[in-house]
């Protein structure tokens, strides 16, 4: 800055500027605030999955396994148990199809009775996981489009 | 970090704090919204112009690195902002024809202004300042007022710092021969 200049700018530190009306300050934290709001939503952003692939995957191979077990392992223990909905369903159903089509029934829900009920609540929690997890994904995608800039 | 540095107070909304956002709005709206109004010539809108600068600067307050002083980002945000609008209005700069005040002039000029007094030295000088062409406002109020180097400027306008330097230099001359013909109207309105 040479000498005119810091002359000049003597002269201009002198000038008082202009200011905004007397509540702007609170009219932009109102609307800073409201931002806020929105950028708490996006905390979202960083949402990772409840489950990992990996776990999926390890719990598919779980269930398929546990399967495969208590169809090759016992099969004969599952027409001793007590009959749930899935044995009542199968009794009544020779007297209205064929014999065949009552086999084949009969070997499927011979399967599914075998089943332990734990096995059913993993079933349950697990698609209950993926729901949720699709939900989030979801809600995380439409909080994205939200976001200004 | 010293309590009063703009940056702890950047942190502290990065944390969550909101409410910490209103020093740097206290502490920047004039600035912004006479940066605003120097280039939109309205009240209201300069005030709409200026909440929606915060507002912005907010939302992107993660983005700003600190290389530059926060007040050098924010007042680029508003004067990019102000641009595009007067943009989309289509209006353009206005211009003053180049006029000739040598550097000895503005000495003159200077001595001469110096002895008036504080009150109408304002007034004349915010006359004058308004004279200017919109940008050559801005620059002038950056680089005079507040003391924004060329360089910083140069970030805020995104105009070449050699630019700036001689749009500045023309923008005092011109200003004190604006000075220069009010104060000579004002001497022949007495006689």
């Amino acid at each position: 800055m040479n000498e005119l200049d810091k002359q000049f700018e003597q002269l201009m530190k002198g000038v008082s500027i202009d200011s905004p009306s007397k509540g702007f300050s609170l009219k932009v934290m109102e609307r800073i605030q409201a931002e806020a709001v929105v950028k708490k939503h996006s905390l979202l952003e960083d949402y990772k999955p409840v489950i990992s692939r990996k776990v999926w995957i390890i719990l598919i191979l779980a269930f398929i396994l546990l399967l495969v077990y208590i169809t090759v392992s016992a099969p004969d223990t599952a027409q001793v148990e007590k009959p749930g909905l899935w044995s009542a369903i199968a009794d009544s159903l020779p007297k209205l199809n064929t014999k065949g089509v009552s086999n084949i029934w009969q070997t499927a829900t011979g399967l599914f009775t075998g089943i332990p009920p734990i096995a059913y609540m993993i079933l349950t929690a697990s698609l209950a996981l993926w729901t949720l997890d699709l939900f989030l994904t979801r809600f995380r995608h439409s909080t994205s489009e939200i976001q200004v800039n | 970090m010293d309590k009063t540095d703009d940056i702890y107070y950047i942190e502290a909304v990065r944390k969550g704090d909101v409410s910490a956002f209103s020093i740097l709005v206290e502490r920047y709206q004039n600035m912004v919204y006479s940066l605003a109004l120097k280039l939109l010539k309205n009240a209201e809108d300069a005030e709409e112009m200026a909440q929606d600068t915060f507002v912005k600067a907010y939302q992107k307050l993660e983005t700003y690195e600190g290389k530059s002083k926060f007040s050098t980002w924010l007042y680029s945000i508003t004067y990019n902002a102000c641009i595009s609008e007067l943009r989309k209005r289509r209006i353009h700069f206005s211009s003053l024809e180049d006029q000739r005040f040598s550097d000895q002039d503005e000495m003159k000029m200077y001595d001469y202004f110096s002895e008036t007094k504080k009150e109408d030295q304002e007034r004349y000088l915010n006359l004058a300042l308004g004279k200017l062409p919109e940008d050559d406002q801005v620059l002038v109020t950056l680089y005079y007022y507040e003391s924004q180097s060329m360089d910083e400027i140069s970030m805020i306008t995104g105009l070449g710092v050699s630019n700036i330097k001689v749009k500045i230099h023309r923008a005092r001359k011109r200003m004190y021969a604006i000075l220069h013909e009010m104060l000579h109207e004002e001497i022949y309105s007495l006689l």
